[in-house]
Formats: C-alpha cells, structure tokens, sequence
C-alpha cells in the first residue's frame, strides 16, 4: 500500500507540469477551485459548439457504481479553432479525459485546463497564454 | 510602392540576373535547388524591424500574454466606496456558483475602455479619413476614435463604451475617453468605476508587430489619484475577426 501511494506520489509529480493550474479564464473565474484542478474520464453525451464558451458533456462513473453527467467549459470556439480545435474534433461516444478547475459548489461542471481525446492527442483547453 | 524600394529593385537588377542564371544552372544539375533558393529569397529579416508607417494602426492585435489586472504594483488608490464595491464582488466571486457572479461582462454587459481591448480575443483596427475603427471580436463591439478634430459631444448620454477623441502626438495616438455610466469594471478583478471616469490612452505601434496602449485612469468618485497601466498587443496578420454572439450558449444568469 505504501509502496502504491509512492508510486501515485510519483506520478502525480510527473503529470504535474502537465497538468499545471492555470490562471482563470476569459471571463468569469467565479464558482471554480482553480488551485485544485481534477482529472475526470467519461464517454462524451454532447459536444456544444458555441460562443461564449464551447461546453463538452460527459458521462463519468461516480464512486457508487451510477454515472453523474458532467459539465465541462472550455473556451469560447473563436478562439479555440485558432489553437486546433475544431467543431467535429469531439464526437458524442468519444472517450476523453479533462483536467480542469471544479465547482466550488460541488456540482458536476468543470473548468477545462486540458483535454486528452480518444485518440491521445493533448489540447489545450483555453487556447492562449496568460499573465497574471 | 514606396519611393526606397524602387530604387532598390533598379540596384539590384543586374544581380539578380545573375543570380537567377545560377540558381537554373543549379536547378538543371541539382533538381532541388529552385526550392532552396526561394526559402533563402524569403528568408528577411525578423518581423519586429519589418517597416511600417508608424501612423498606421490597422491589423488584428490581440492581447498576449493575457493580463487578467490593470491593479498599480501598490494598492489602487481606492476610495472607501470603491474598495468596498471591490471587495463585496470580490468575495461574490469566491462564493458564487459557476453561473452566477459579480461580473457584468458574463452577462454580455459591454466591458467599456480599458477591459474591452484587455479581454483575450482580437479587436482590428480600421483607419478611416475622419476616425479609426476599433472592430472587437469580444461581444461584436464596434467603437470610433474620432480623429478629425472634432471635440466631444456637449450633452454625452452615458453609456458603457464612452465617447472617445483620437489626436496624433507625434506617432503617438492619443484618444480621450469619457461619457461613461459606470456600470462597467476596469479589469476582470472588479475595479470599480462611476460616470466620472475619464480615461486616456496613448497608443503607438512601437515596431511592426507590436501595439502598445498606455491606459491613464482617472476616475475621482472612485480612487484618489491616476494611475496608469501599460500592454502590449501582437499583430495577428493571419487571424480575421469572427463573430461572436454573448447570448448565444450562455448559462450565466
């Protein structure tokens, strides 16, 4: 056991610069734990397209065996598409896996940082860079 | 086509003549060569010492990186009003769910001068004959910096974008801004502002690909003295501005 924690430790240290908090987005950090971000996986419901911020549902299995629809805010498609998103690049049955910013209310809706598609490629969720 | 780069073509004709016998001798023996003698043609140099007329604003500029405060190093010279409004939404943030909040612009509030060039999507600008267009991807804003002499309008409505007079100081362009409501923030953060702001900007492109606007806000219902915020913008040569529609996939309420 103790040897498995060091291990997740270790990873968990790995994946850090990977996966490093960021600062808010372009509007509105309100609601969301943005020193804590989380990585969740789940089968894409619906992928919405759409000014002011494109929004990716997904279905992730809850620790008592259910499935909680998830919430997950990227940035807005105009800026997106200028860092390799497209509206087809996530398609409903996909299998990702997003890191983000979560409610801070406890609710099922994230703050995308980071999304790996089904087919391993790593987009940034955001798609610019920011000061402070 | 600029009276210096004429004379250059001229000067240079006999020399690329010859250059040219030599690149299609080497592309007879070599195949290739024709490629590498276009990449070495268009090798010029870094984008930054390109010439530009220092007057000449127009292109895609956008913020970069993203500066989420204009805040002074040292605490903004709140007055008590100001502070407190900054904290109170402040605090909102912090406790609000993720469609709700303080902050006017979720809500497709236009977020006046300075925040709508600060906001992290490109804005063009446009040079007319009697003002520069400043077209925001950012809630589709249009504003004028009327640069024909005119002064502002005496009886201003207030409104969320202001009224704004440009003149050239130099290669500087100065704009003038006033006729504000009040009901919009100087920075994501939530500084405050009141009717009586007054903001000027002087704006000045200081090589090919870089904007750099200096904000002076003075707003006396609010804080104490001026202060000023610097940034910078990149010029996007390949980026056109889109439409956006703040209405459109908005859960904010």
């Amino acid at each position: 056991m103790k040897i498995r924690a060091f291990l997740l430790t270790l990873a968990a240290i790995a994946l850090a610069p990977v996966f490093a908090p960021r600062a808010a987005a372009h509007h509105s950090s309100a609601g969301f734990n943005l020193q804590h971000p989380i990585n969740i996986k789940g089968k894409v419901t619906k992928f919405d397209w759409a000014n002011p911020h494109a929004f990716i549902y997904l279905n992730v299995k809850n620790k008592n065996g259910g499935v909680d629809e998830w919430r997950v805010e990227a940035n807005s498609p105009n800026m997106l598409s200028r860092v390799g998103w497209s509206r087809d690049i996530i398609k409903e049955g996909d299998e990702i896996t997003v890191n983000g910013a979560p409610a801070n209310n406890g609710s099922e809706v994230m703050r995308l940082q980071n999304v790996i598609l089904a087919n391993g490629q790593k987009l940034d969720g955001q798609g610019f860079s920011y000061g402070h | 086509m600029a009276r210096d780069s004429v004379t250059d073509t001229k000067k240079e004709r006999p020399l690329r003549k010859s250059a040219a016998i030599l690149i299609f001798a080497a592309a007879a023996l070599l195949g290739c060569a024709i490629f590498s003698a276009q990449a070495a043609q268009q090798s010029a140099p870094p984008k930054s010492q390109a010439k530009f007329s220092p007057r000449d604003l127009s292109g895609v500029w956008f913020i970069e990186p993203y500066y989420q405060t204009i805040l002074p190093k040292e605490d903004p010279p709140f007055r008590p009003a100001a502070e407190a409004l900054f904290k109170k939404w402040n605090y909102e943030k912090e406790h609000s769910d993720p469609e709700r909040g303080p902050d006017p612009a979720p809500r497709c509030i236009p977020p006046g001068i300075p925040r709508t060039m600060l906001q992290p999507f490109p804005w063009e600008v446009v040079m007319a004959r009697d003002r520069i267009v400043m077209i925001f991807e950012y809630q589709s804003l249009v504003r004028q910096i009327f640069t024909d002499g005119r002064g502002h309008p005496k009886d201003l409505d207030p409104t969320y974008m202001g009224n704004s007079i440009g003149k050239w100081d130099g290669d500087t362009l100065v704009v003038d801004d006033i006729g504000f409501n009040g009901k919009t923030w100087l920075d994501p953060k939530g500084l405050p502002t009141s009717d009586a702001l007054h903001v000027t900007e002087r704006i000045r492109r200081i090589d090919y690909n870089t904007l750099e606007a200096a904000f002076t806000i003075d707003d006396p219902k609010m804080y104490t003295k001026p202060w000023t915020a610097t940034k910078r913008f990149t010029l996007k040569p390949d980026w056109q501005i889109k439409e956006y529609v703040c209405a459109e996939n908005n859960l904010t309420h």
